[in-house]
């Protein structure tokens, strides 16, 4: 969930046409036309990182009159869904996946089960990497795997490769090899295994 | 009782509000006093900045420590990425570490022959924070316009691991060597928990974001941290790596200069280092019971520090950091996603932030780091109208506000603070050097509890936790 209050705005006469801004927008909300960079006002969610990144600083945020909120109903859905999907990707259903939005782990699994099929497509409507951009895409992946689906990155696009091992994942060689050495792998399995399981303390559809 | 110590001048940067909207630094308030960190523990050691000399001490101990490196690898012809990243500028002002930087290339020049040496400096979540820096102490000119800040969403880079792929930055890696130069200081010790501390940068600030996801969502509190081994540890990253170059810090300042061609042996040293003065004061700021934090640095409001220690420590003080039995520190990131809809953890033992932070006056830190998770759990004041209005516009902060108070200016936001908590103990966090800015109460509450807590980590705490990291003595 994320309510958005700006917009990036190009200033066409700065703008050289390098393409770094389309590339990295997570919901895909810049084209480029004419070789400048056109912002779809609709789509985007005001995360900055095109105005962060742009080598030129040819694009400016600009606060929006009317904030617009952004969220997927997590009550749409079979609850039980929900809590099947997130689980299956190990995820608490309340668990925070996104920490600058707040958005968590049921809202993004009840946007894959209203047909949401990429990272982009998740950002989009849930708001989540429209924050810092860096720390949340490992879950949604990891969502979107446990619910069958393989997304592939956007072709040209620096928005992600791809996902990362996660702990469950981890070879025992290499548990073995670094056993002395302060990782903690099977107490933090141990951890997040009861994260996982643990009763949701307020269910969206009661 | 001695004067307060003088913080920081707040910063221009696109990060924070206009210096000039800082209209009152905590340190002048009535009654705020200083403890310097010798006199709390006598046992810190020595350092070589600050000093009389200046940034010249760090020239010269960085020149002294890179004649023990080996740098035969490096080719008139070949190409040298500096690799550095944001939080050595936070630094006593940012200047040492500008300067080993400066340093290191006239060196390798020098020794080498190479003239293609360039800086690339890595962020966290701000990602112009190195560019503000790059400029700031003339390293564009210095790397004659070689210098770039690159951030986490920059073009990638795929490296195989013993884990599977994960992925760099690009231009980290886009010359014939690398040289990790960076510094000892604990910073962030609810995530490293001071495992691996040396290598970390290639798991952040040199990473991309499916890499830096790895670390925060996939791996757990206390695995995360092989995230960075696994990386420098493969074969790509081994066959780019040089050497590493440390500015050695300890909370009363720079100790001196480590560089070393071998990182793990250069990380064992600054495992010791780390545990043995940061451990006594994080322990002693585990022993305040009640007090009002101020905020006063140009940093984000978890970076902001007091004696080394940074306010995302302090929130979590309540919890040993570095005892790694301790599954979750008060506050990390994996414990923040832990909290359900009902703003209480998922689970019972999941420690509750640290409740002798009765109040937080917020009245000067910056953007660019969520931070509503603090406003949240601890009742907060921020001073001033245009400060709140700037983390409004944060993406990363859009409910920081929704928690917080807003005070006209300083005075008010103290004089509610005291008020309302009872309590007159005050931490300034304004990163002071060589001491502590602290309300008198506070700084003799210090002063009485400190040789326990040095004791105690000398007899008890230190032993552990270097047995927990394989840290031979
Ligand atoms: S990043 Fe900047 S210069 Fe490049 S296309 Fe976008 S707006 Fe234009
Ligand atoms: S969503 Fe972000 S990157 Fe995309 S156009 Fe908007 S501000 Fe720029």
């Amino acid at each position: 969930m994320k309510v958005v209050n700006q917009l990036a705005v190009v200033d066409a006469e700065k703008c050289r046409g390098c393409k770094t801004c389309e590339r990295i927008c997570p919901v895909l909300a810049i084209k480029m036309e004419n070789r400048k960079a056109v912002v779809d006002n609709e789509r985007c969610r005001g995360c900055a990182n095109c105005e962060q990144r742009c080598p030129d600083y040819a694009i400016k945020m600009v606060k929006l009159e009317q904030p617009v909120l952004v969220k997927v109903d997590v009550s749409a859905v079979d609850y039980a869904l929900v809590e099947d999907l997130c689980r299956r990707a190990k995820f608490n259903p309340e668990q925070l996946i996104c920490y600058c939005t707040a958005t968590r782990a049921e809202e993004v699994a009840a946007a894959i089960l209203q047909g949401a099929r990429s990272p982009e497509e998740i950002s989009f409507l849930t708001g989540v990497r429209t924050g810092c951009k860096v720390e949340c895409i490992q879950p949604v992946l990891r969502l979107l795997e446990a619910a069958g689906i393989k997304p592939e990155p956007p072709k040209g696009g620096w928005q992600w490769y791809g996902r990362t091992v996660t702990v469950w994942e981890i070879p025992e060689e290499v548990k073995k090899k670094y056993a002395s050495r302060g990782f903690y792998f099977d107490e933090d399995i141990k951890i997040l295994d009861r994260v996982a399981n643990a009763p949701v303390q307020e269910r969206s559809d009661s | 009782m001695r004067p307060p110590i003088t913080p920081l001048a707040p910063r221009p940067s696109q990060y924070g509000i206009d210096p000039s909207l800082v209209k009152t630094r905590a340190a002048d308030l009535p009654g705020m006093t200083s403890v310097m960190l010798k006199e709390l523990f006598p046992d810190l050691p020595e350092v070589i900045f600050p000093c009389e000399e200046g940034v010249a001490a760090i020239r010269k101990a960085t020149e002294e420590s890179l004649k023990n490196v080996d740098m035969s690898m490096i080719r008139p012809e070949h190409s040298v990425n500096i690799l550095a990243a944001h939080h050595g500028f936070t630094l006593l002002g940012g200047e040492p570490y500008a300067e080993m930087l400066k340093t290191i290339k006239d060196v390798i020049e020098a020794r080498t022959g190479c003239k293609n040496i360039r800086l690339r400096a890595g962020v966290g979540l701000r990602f112009r924070e190195t560019e503000e820096y790059i400029k700031r102490y003339g390293l564009d000119q210095h790397f004659n316009g070689k210098a770039i800040g690159v951030a986490p969403v920059d073009q990638g880079i795929p490296i195989e691991t013993e884990v599977g792929t994960l992925y760099g930055i690009k231009k980290i890696y886009d010359a014939d060597w690398i040289v990790h130069a960076h510094n000892s200081d604990v910073r962030e010790v609810h995530f490293h928990r001071q495992v691996d501390r040396a290598v970390k940068p290639f798991g952040m600030a040199y990473a991309r974001i499916e890499t830096r996801s790895t670390y925060h969502q996939n791996l757990g509190p206390r695995a995360a941290n092989f995230t960075a081994r696994a990386i420098f540890d493969s074969p790509f990253v081994q066959s780019k790596f040089a050497f590493a170059s440390f500015l050695t810090v300890a909370p009363n300042g720079i100790i001196n200069v480590d560089a070393d061609n071998d990182l793990y042996a250069l990380n064992d040293r600054i495992t010791q280092s780390g545990l043995r003065y940061y451990g006594k004061i994080m322990t002693l700021f585990g022993e305040i019971d009640e007090c009002i934090a101020v905020l006063d640095f140009p940093c984000p409001v978890v970076y902001v520090f007091a004696a080394g220690v940074i306010y995302a420590n302090f929130a979590g003080a309540n919890t040993d950091l570095y005892d790694l039995d301790t599954a979750l520190p008060a506050y990390t990131w994996y414990t923040e996603s832990f909290y359900g809809k009902r703003g209480k953890p998922l689970l019972d033992d999941i420690p509750r932030v640290n409740s002798a932070i009765k109040m937080c006056v917020h009245n000067y830190a910056w953007t660019g780091y969520p931070s509503a998770f603090f406003s949240e759990h601890i009742p907060t004041v921020v001073v001033g109208q245009e400060q709140a209005d700037h983390f409004n516009m944060d993406p990363q902060n859009l409910t920081y506000m929704k928690h917080a108070m807003v005070a006209e200016d300083l005075k008010a936001a103290m004089e509610f603070a005291y008020k309302v908590t009872g309590t007159d103990k005050v931490v300034i966090f304004d990163g002071a050097m060589g001491g502590i800015n602290v309300s008198e109460p506070l700084a003799e509450f210090l002063l009485k509890k400190a040789p326990e807590v040095s004791k105690r980590v000398d007899e008890e705490l230190l032993p552990k936790w270097l047995r927990q990291r394989g840290v031979i003595l």
